[in-house]
This record gives C-alpha cells, structure tokens and sequence, in this order.
C-alpha cells in the first residue's frame, strides 16, 4: 500500500529527513514515535504531499511520485494522491465556519462531486461511526477537544481514503479526553483501515500498531513489530528514549 | 426659522435626496464593488507572491495611497484627455473611485486572508481540494467575516468622498446643495440638509455593518 524509497527532505539547511525507506502493507497499522525534531510529523506530512520531499520516491495506492530536487509536481497526481489519503490533524484545523456536518460533507461534495444528499447521507453514518449522533448541527467552538477531534476523523473518512494519516491526534487534548479518541482510532484499525499514526500513546502503540517505527534524526532507529521495538529495541539511543517515555506514564 | 427658509429646507429636500439616490449612493455602491474585487485580486497577488504581478501591486497601492484622491479623480477627468482619453465625468469618477478602494481594501483583505491559520488550508489541501477550492470554500468565507468592520470603514468612508466628485461635474448630493445656495443664498441651511442627509446615510450603513457582522459570526465563540 505504502511504499517509500530513500526519502530526504530539508528546510534550509536543517536535514529533517535523512534518507528513509520504509513499507506498509494494505490493512495494517503503522505508529511512528521519536523525541521531537525527529523527522516523524514531516515524513507524515510528506506521505500526503503538505511537505515536498526534496528527494527519493513515494508510492501510495496507485500512485506513484518521485522527487527530484525543485522539480514541479504532476498536479493532478497530487490532488489524486491526497484524494486517496485522510488527515487528521494535531489542532484538528476543523472548518470553524460549518457545522460538524457541514465539515464532513464539505470533501464529498467539493471535491468528489457527490450530490448533497448522498453527502448528507454518508456524513450521519460516519458521524454516528465515531460517536457523534444528535452534535451535527454543532459548530466546532461549541464541541470539547474530543469531539472535535473526532468530527476531524470523519471528516478524513468522508472521501473514503486507502490511507489515514493522524498526526498526533491527541497530544491537543485534555487527559480525560485522550480515550475517547483512541477508541475511534481503534475501531478503525479492527476494521482493517491501513493507518499511518504520529503518536506519543506507548499503549496505543503497543496495543493497536501491527509496525512500530521508531526515529531519531531524520533517520529511522528501530522498526518491526511492537514487542520488539518498544520492548527490546536493539540500540543504545531507543532503548534511552524508551525509557523517558515509560517512566513518564 | 422664518417660513421661507423652511420652505427652501422643504424644496430643496427631493432635489438632494434624488441626487444622493442617482448619484452619491450609485457611485459609492459600483465603485465599491468594483475596488473590492479589484482589492481581492491585489490581495491574492500579493499573498501568493505571483512574480511581476506582485511587483505592479505593490506599485499600485504605493502611488494610489500616496496621493490624494482630489487630485487622481483631476488628472482622470482634466488630464487624460490631453492624451487622447477622455470620459465623461461619472464614468472619470467611478474609475478614480474604484483605484482608491481597491489599493485601500486590497490591504484589509489582505490582512484577512493571512489571519487565517494555516492549518485552514492544509485541511483543505489534505481533503483534496485545489488552491482555488481551498480559496473559495474555506479560506474566503473566514476572511470575509474579519474584514466587515475595516471594509464597512471604507465603505463609509467612500460615501463621503464621493462629494469630491462635484469638482468634476457629477451632479451628486453636495452638487445640487451647491447650486441651490447659489440661487438662495442659504449656505448653513443647504449644507447642514447635505450633512444631514449624508449621515442618514452613514447611519443606515452603520446598522447594517452590524446585522452582517451577526450573520457571518453565529459560527464563532467571540
């Protein structure tokens, strides 16, 4: 499903991804974690193209992009490309004008063209899918963290994505609202939705992630299943990481 | 007040109210929208950074801003048909108008499209949508609440400015108030109806600067 080859991206003179490769097969989930100014929030962002990769190559889906240096994308390629992924987002970035319903008909019916009620039709189902049946008519400032973040996850579902990319979606949030979030996020995995997931949620990781990849320097550290990384990663630098985090929670 | 001063406050009051509806509002109305689609494009230019076009409305708002508007409106309706242009005076008012709003409000606009988080169109982008959709759909709408006071500001502002254009024959509002006095000899009288009328005017706008502003904010907690 996701295939990356040799990624690099800088900005500036700051070398933020330091040649990654990395797989992800349909169906699967995959958690990034690393200290912060590891790369991991900009390798997320370059699986849906809000980051340029300056060099390396991206094969998501169908679709398949290589970077060269300033070299104009393939517009259409990129809209196709972020039509087939969903984010969500660390702040949410909900649309503070629409309503919950109005956020997750938006896509449909901007960019897919389906006809309202259709739109209207597939927003109620997956607003009710992430717990959120009677808030439609809710703007987003009226909704806690929690049900906002979660209006942003079926808003990313709206145009029925191969990908979800979740950028962090609970470190905004207030601790009693962190598990509200990580159901839905849950629910989607068991149901076999590929998921790509920025998180600092150790037990998300270890309970939900089918890949744990972790970064350290634009460069990734560790990777493979859960119980490895997180339990007995093989170097010096992870397992001090490891040890912040743990001894935090 | 003797009865023949309100008897010219009473004929003279049509006359005004008649030139303010054909003249004073109808050229501050055109030349608003006009100068705010003008303004938004500047805006875009100039948040996009679009090479050369930058650079002309960058120059645009310079001279525009830097002049005053007495003069733009003589050089259009006196200077220009000294080349070979020539407009008839509400045409020369409308054009002059129309630059001085759009070099003014492009900045308000401006402003108010980058006040918009950036999260805004990366949200838009990650569901797919083009600069233009982004643009349209989500960025614009927000924006447009933000600029209501400044832009409603102009507005007002323009109203007013529009007696300016009696200098160059248009037979708006201080026009006629003008050429009654001249046969009356009543000048406090006749310009404190013209004031009178132009703020009935203003206040109007003022009222409905406040019903947009509820309109556009009911999504908003402040």
């Amino acid at each position: 499903m996701i295939e990356i080859r040799n990624l690099h991206k800088s900005f500036g003179s700051l070398q933020v991804l330091n040649g990654i490769d990395l797989s992800l097969e349909k169906g699967k989930v995959l958690v990034i974690i690393g200290p912060s100014g590891s790369g991991k929030t900009t390798l997320l962002r370059c699986l849906n193209l809000l980051e340029t990769p300056d060099a390396g190559s991206l094969q998501l889906g169908e679709t398949t992009l290589e970077f060269n240096g300033r070299r104009k994308m393939d517009k259409q390629k990129v809209l196709k490309l972020r039509q087939s992924t969903g984010m969500v987002f660390q702040s949410y970035n909900l649309f503070p004008h629409k309503t919950a319903l109005e956020n997750v008909m938006e896509a449909q019916i901007v960019v897919q063209k389906r006809d309202k009620e259709a739109a209207r039709k597939r927003s109620l189902e997956l607003l009710a899918k992430v717990g959120l049946s009677g808030k439609e008519d809710a703007y987003p400032h009226q909704l806690s963290g929690g049900q906002q973040q979660r209006v942003g996850i079926a808003r990313a579902l709206a145009t029925d994505p191969e990908v979800m990319l979740f950028d962090e979606p609970t470190s905004a949030l207030d601790p009693e609202l962190v598990g509200e979030v990580l159901k839905v996020m849950k629910e989607l995995a068991a149901e076999g939705m590929t998921m790509v997931v920025v998180t600092h949620e150790m037990k998300f990781a270890a309970e939900a992630a089918d890949k744990v990849v972790l970064m350290d320097g634009g460069v990734i550290l560790e990777q493979g299943p859960p119980q490895k990384v997180l339990q007995n990663p093989s170097s010096e630098r992870a397992s001090q990481f490891l040890n912040v985090l743990t001894s935090k929670e | 007040m003797d009865d023949r001063k309100i008897q010219i406050v009473i004929d003279s009051l049509w006359p005004m109210i008649k030139a303010a509806l054909q003249y004073t509002i109808t050229l501050a109305l055109i030349s608003f929208v006009l100068g705010l689609i003008l303004a938004v494009l500047v805006a875009l230019v100039r948040v996009w950074k679009i090479p050369v076009l930058n650079q002309i409305a960058i120059f645009y708002v310079w001279v525009i801003r830097g002049t005053p508007l007495l003069v733009q409106l003589f050089i259009i309706f006196f200077g220009l048909p000294s080349v070979g242009i020539e407009f008839d005076p509400f045409p020369a008012a409308v054009i002059a108008f129309t630059l001085n709003m759009g070099a003014y409000n492009s900045e308000i606009v401006r402003a108010a499209i980058q006040s918009i988080s950036n999260g805004q169109w990366e949200a838009a982008y990650s569901l797919g949508m083009t600069r233009g959709q982004a643009l349209w759909r989500v960025i614009l709408p927000q924006a447009a609440r933000v600029s209501v006071p400044p832009l409603s500001n102009s507005f007002i502002s323009l109203v007013k400015d529009t007696s300016l254009a009696y200098t160059i024959t248009v037979v708006e509002l201080f026009q006629v108030a003008k050429q009654i006095t001249a046969t009356t000899y009543e000048p406090l009288l006749l310009y404190t109806e013209a004031a009178v009328i132009y703020l009935a005017i203003c206040t109007i706008l003022n009222a409905l600067q406040s019903v947009m502003e509820k309109r556009l904010s009911r999504f908003s907690a402040q």
